[in-house]
């Protein structure tokens, strides 16, 4: 079974030299394999090209499973609650939406639902569903249509703004009353946190790589176990 | 060694996963995505999202974007009243954050994307590699920007009918929540790589 070995490149389908051209000036150069930790950087702009991230389709997995939990707290327990006298007030990010829904902004409220809500969770989803199984060497059906609506997903993923957010309603509110920070508060910091290690955890060219591979060596003789 | 760019050599690498091909295949044939040599009709979107954007952001300053009612009557507040109302008050750090994000990342935001278009059409000449760099800088902080939406959301739900006071939002959170959609749009379809063809002497704006 063809398992991850530390300290090496990634695997390619391509022997010998290949070429990559730099996203931001289009320098054609070579795209030698990295070793784990390193990465490339282009010789006329100086942005990253690639790195080879550390145990890269683990950490990918790892993260974005502890997120896929941390995103189910954040949306069971409220992250604030205010108590103003007799009236005690909870937050969590429907109860936001909703609030926006019934005071007549229906296009904020479902922006809100997109931009913290739905956007994580197709990137942190798709990125489960497509490393999981690559560490095996398998890609699951639909695996590249997944990978380009993660990918898609990925600048619109705004949970740590609206954690942020948070942190400034609080400042305004002030001296309203007792306001208590609550298990949503810390699984939504804990989601933020995870979901930056899920998404910086893999590098797009790895993925593509790897995921070239799994499909066009199904079914791979190496994979199958000995049956007798 | 001479460094040359894909496009010169006819090839293509994929927006979405990074693979070099040449760009007579149409699509990629690694992802089936479409290949293109620069970013379809770049200039003309980003501008087209700018200045929509630019539109917006008047409205989205000028009216109200929430209003606060209480025992004392209602207040409406502009984003710049509330920057200036926490100023008085003494609360320097939320005066700071909200003006950053609300009024300076988006001015410095359209400020940046209004030069790098000018660039990349040939009409200034700042170095490429620190345009590059303003790009990056641009792409990453324009999120950050709708930190004021949900600042408004959460205040909404916080504080609703029934306490002391309730807080509204105002008109003003639809037109701010455009623009800041609008110039993420606008980042997204300005091609970075326009500004070293401009620097080659090489036009590609109107390719395929």
């Amino acid at each position: 079974m063809k398992r991850h070995l530390p300290g090496l490149s990634w695997p390619r389908i391509e022997e010998g030299p290949i070429r990559v051209a730099c996203h931001f000036c289009d320098a054609l150069q070579e795209a030698p394999r990295l070793r784990e930790g390193d990465a490339a950087h282009c010789c006329r702009c100086g942005e990253m090209l690639y790195q080879n991230r550390p145990r890269s389709l683990a950490r990918a997995t790892a993260f974005s499973s502890a997120a896929l939990i941390f995103m189910v707290l954040v949306h069971l327990f409220p992250s604030v609650t205010v108590d103003a006298g007799s009236v005690r007030h909870e937050l969590t990010i429907l109860q936001a939406a909703d609030a926006m829904w019934n005071q007549g902004n229906p296009l904020i409220s479902l922006g809100t639902i997109f931009f913290t809500m739905i956007a994580p969770l197709v990137l942190l989803g798709g990125l489960l569903y497509v490393s999981a199984p690559l560490r095996f060497g398998i890609a699951l059906p639909g695996a590249k249509v997944v990978t380009r609506w993660f990918q898609l997903c990925e600048p619109w993923s705004m949970l740590e703004v609206f954690l942020f957010g948070i942190l400034v309603a609080l400042l305004k509110l002030g001296a309203v009353g007792d306001i208590h920070l609550g298990t949503g508060m810390w699984a939504m910091v804990g989601l933020v946190i995870c979901t930056a290690f899920a998404v910086a955890g893999i590098d797009r060219l790895e993925l593509w790589d790897r995921l070239e591979i799994a499909l066009q060596k199904e079914p791979d003789p190496d994979l199958q176990l000995p049956t007798d | 060694m001479e460094i040359r760019s894909a496009a010169a050599e006819g090839l293509a690498s994929c927006h979405l996963c990074g693979k070099v091909s040449p760009v007579d295949l149409g699509h990629c044939p690694r992802c089936q995505s479409p290949l293109h040599l620069r970013k379809p009709h770049s200039l003309e979107r980003t501008w087209c999202f700018l200045i929509s954007s630019i539109a917006l952001y008047f409205p989205a300053n000028l009216l109200p974007i929430m209003s606060v009612s209480g025992i004392g009557g209602a207040s409406h507040d502009t984003i710049m009243s509330g920057v200036l109302n926490f100023w008085k008050k003494g609360d320097f750090l939320v005066a700071i954050i909200i003006f950053s994000a609300s009024i300076l990342i988006p001015v410095l935001k359209m400020i940046a994307l209004c030069w790098l278009c000018f660039a990349a059409a040939g009409k200034t000449h700042t170095s490429p590699k620190n345009l590059t760099r303003l790009y990056h800088i641009t792409e990453l902080v324009g999120r950050w920007s709708m930190v004021d939406v949900f600042v408004v959301a959460i205040l909404v739900a916080l504080v609703q009918v029934g306490a002391l006071s309730s807080v509204l939002p105002g008109p003003a959170i639809l037109s701010f929540a455009a623009v800041v959609i609008l110039t993420m749009f606008a980042a997204m379809s300005f091609d970075p790589r326009l500004l070293w063809d401009q620097h080659v002497g090489r036009d590609l704006s109107d390719t395929p």
